[in-house]
């Protein structure tokens, strides 16, 4: 199978792409709901508007209950004009602490990061 | 339940749904499908007639139901902690992996191994009030020896009453060292099969 590929230097890539995705998905999510309730598929269009994060859309879900099981998240079911009710999610105090303390490490991560890489992305020093 | 539009496709796609999520419990598996009909019902409600194309496209947008139900059983059988996790459901839960392949197979006799053991240091425990010269830790040429009947093993008992506690406590430890295993082959097989599915994807 792997023979079938073009290029398969790309696989590698797309590996720790997918990883770092996966990775970043928990803060976006946490960040969507900074200010607002939301239901699933509100945070699934916030998640696509502002980045390319989901490559399935139920497995957000999943990842949702998740955070609630740890304490993170709240949900309640509500009554909407849709005909059928939506399970909104919003910050618990904990939940607020930890999206502010990951963000504040990926700010700093990010910049460190970004340092280190401007080198690579400028084209300089080694030809 | 919602009122949803009533395509076979749709239903198929639930009916699998759960029952590959049958290890999550009865209240959180119908909280799980609810959710996720409604993000269906949702998607499909901004096309004004969906036909079977559309179904299709909303359903394949939202992941396979074994995806999704990997995805739940990762997520949230695994960072339950181990206190919370009954044996009979770890067994459970491994018996489905069972059907799945071989190294299923292998781990859940290992588990049923562990689990096993554990239980008979309890039975032990509960039996030496009972038989105080048949359960114990007797230690003679032949070796360890913990219960025997009708007769009592060889040698001499070292414990006393104390075994009790002794053996409760060893049969927790077993109980727990199975279980934290299973979570962590589980989670390293759910790695590989991850790994497996990219791959397939990729190719």
């Amino acid at each position: 199978m792997a023979l079938l590929r073009k290029d398969p230097k790309s696989e590698p890539t797309e590996k720790w792409e997918a990883q770092l995705r996966k990775g970043c998905l928990e803060l976006a999510i946490l960040a969507c709901l900074w200010d607002q309730r939301l239901y699933g598929l509100e945070i699934l269009r916030g998640l696509e508007q502002n980045s390319n994060l989901v490559l399935a859309e139920g497995t957000v879900y999943p990842i949702l209950a998740r955070l609630k099981e740890d304490g993170l998240l709240q949900s309640e079911w509500v009554e909407a004009d849709a005909g059928h009710p939506r399970k909104y999610y919003w910050l618990t105090a904990p939940g607020r602490q930890k999206v502010v303390s990951m963000a504040q490490f990926w700010n700093s991560f990010a910049a460190n990061l970004n340092s280190l890489l401007k080198p690579v992305l400028n084209g300089k020093g080694r030809s | 339940m919602i009122a949803m539009t009533s395509n076979p496709m749709i239903e198929s796609y639930f009916a699998a749904l759960v029952t590959q999520l049958s290890d999550l419990p009865q209240t959180k598996r119908d909280d799980v499908v609810r959710e996720l009909r409604a993000h269906v019902f949702d998607r499909l409600e901004q096309v004004t007639v969906p036909t079977d194309d559309d179904c299709r496209t909303v359903l394949k947008a939202m992941g396979t139901p074994e995806e999704i139900a990997r995805q739940y059983r990762l997520e949230l059988l695994l960072n339950r902690s181990a206190w919370r996790i009954s044996p009979w459901r770890m067994l459970r839960t491994l018996f489905r992996w069972t059907l799945t392949g071989i190294q299923g197979y292998i781990v859940f006799v290992l588990a049923l191994m562990g689990y096993t053991l554990g239980a008979s240091f309890y039975i032990t425990a509960l039996l030496k009030p009972f038989f105080p010269h048949n359960v114990g830790v007797f230690i003679s040429e032949q070796g360890l020896n913990i219960a025997r009947f009708p007769d009592p093993p060889p040698g001499a008992e070292l414990l006393g009453i104390y075994y009790v506690p002794v053996a409760v406590f060893v049969g927790f430890l077993f109980t727990l060292g199975t279980t934290l295993a299973i979570r962590f082959v589980v989670r390293h097989f759910g790695k590989l099969k991850q790994k497996v599915g990219g791959m397939a994807a990729a190719a």
